[in-house]
């Protein structure tokens, strides 16, 4: 799923065939960052972009519904494409698992993404590693199912945005380690030196084996306003290792 | 290890065994042993999963599987179709906590069941297969 980020990422940069093809057997992405890093923003214009792109609706799941839009792009003013993002909120893990169980059953046209923002807020129910493990390998399974009713060659997708804590408990990480069995791929958002007047991450995605490793500079303006461009010194030298280290810090 | 996908050298031997099973009907003795060296004693025990016809592959109308192994102790454990996960107990102890299995035997059976064609179908309601899906959530509370 790394490349619909990637298009959100690089706008304008438009998919090769090659990597056309390559986006149907994408892995499920993890959106990692600590508070305030800006993941329901970034999720957003990823539903954006994807509700955009002829296909079907986009299913936005989380906990707790969105108190004005996080971002803003023209996109995001765009009413039709507004109308293609299904917000669902389940309210606790039960509710999600349920939802997720029962996918197969919704009728109407089949979502061309699944997004969950706030994994961590269904974690935090003390849950058990097995059923950690569960909930990451339904999500995979239910957009699995999705994948196959919408048919070959659509590919499809799901992200999962997860909060990092500065000071991780053993618990925090053992949560991590499981999901990143099930979530290969993965893009931090580190908070970065702030420019003036605006706040700074840099987006750093490992797309778990599959295409290079990417780094973006996203800013958020005062007024909300959401820019990202490539992050200056991005260099395809592999062994500039910066983010690859990334996995045992917050 | 992903969840979602076997190391290679595991993709490569099912696939070898399913064109032997293919051609011959049968599994030729040195990908048996091959299948013992990776999984250790979880092979037999799989095997014999196999061999009792322990695994169903339950559908529903909407397309969407799942499987469930029936244990040697008589225990049904739930082993989903897209990605890797069992719910029985060595699952969650050796290949999620301890990373020292790739597979429970359970999972193993299904990949094993896969390749030689000897699986249960099950049909079932799409409620039916929430339930199956749900169920499973119960039995770990």
């Amino acid at each position: 799923m790394a490349e619909k980020l990637r298009q959100v990422l690089s706008p304008g940069r438009a998919a090769g065939p090659g990597e056309k093809n390559a986006a149907e057997v994408e892995p499920p992405l993890l959106l990692l960052g600590g508070p305030g890093s800006g993941k329901t923003a970034l999720l957003f214009a990823v539903a954006l972009e994807a509700a955009g792109d002829g296909r079907g609706p986009v299913l936005f799941l989380t906990r707790s519904p969105l108190q004005s839009l996080p971002c803003r792009t023209p996109a995001a003013l765009d009413p039709l494409r507004l109308q293609k993002i299904r917000f669902q909120y389940p309210p606790s893990t039960r509710e999600l698992l349920q939802f997720l169980c029962s996918a197969h059953e919704t009728p109407g046209p089949v979502p061309s993404l699944l997004l969950l923002d706030g994994l961590e807020e269904y974690l935090a129910e003390d849950l058990e590693p097995q059923e950690v493990a569960y909930l990451a390998a339904l999500l995979l399974d239910t957009a699995a199912h999705f994948s196959h009713r919408v048919g070959p060659g659509q590919g499809y997708g799901l992200i999962v945005a997860l909060q990092t804590q500065e000071e991780r408990d053993s618990g925090d990480a053992l949560h991590l380690s499981l999901l990143q069995r099930y979530f290969p791929a993965q893009c931090w958002l580190h908070f970065d030196t702030p420019g003036p007047g605006q706040c700074c991450r840099r987006a750093c995605l490992e797309p778990g084996g599959q295409g290079p490793r990417a780094e973006w500079l996203v800013a958020f303006q005062p007024d909300g306003e959401m820019t990202i461009t490539p992050w200056p010194t991005q260099a395809d030298d592999p062994s500039s290792n910066k983010c690859s280290s990334s996995r045992g810090l917050p | 290890m992903s969840a979602a996908t076997l190391p290679a050298v595991v993709e490569e031997l099912l696939s070898e065994m399913e064109a032997a099973v293919r051609e011959s009907a049968r599994i030729p003795d040195e990908h048996l042993l091959s299948l013992k060296f990776v999984f250790g004693s979880s092979a037999i025990q799989a095997l014999d999963l196999v061999d009792r016809q322990s695994i169903t592959l339950i559908s529903s109308p909407s397309g969407r599987r799942v499987y469930q192994v029936l244990g040697s102790s008589g225990k049904t454990y739930t082993c989903l179709a897209s990605c890797h996960y069992c719910s029985c107990p060595a699952f969650a102890f050796s290949v999620l906590q301890k990373s020292d299995s790739l597979l429970c035997k359970h999972l193993l059976a299904v990949y094993l069941s896969q390749v030689m064609r000897t699986c249960q179908q099950l049909s079932v309601s799409d409620k039916q297969l929430t339930d199956i899906l749900l169920m499973e959530k119960k039995q770990e509370a």
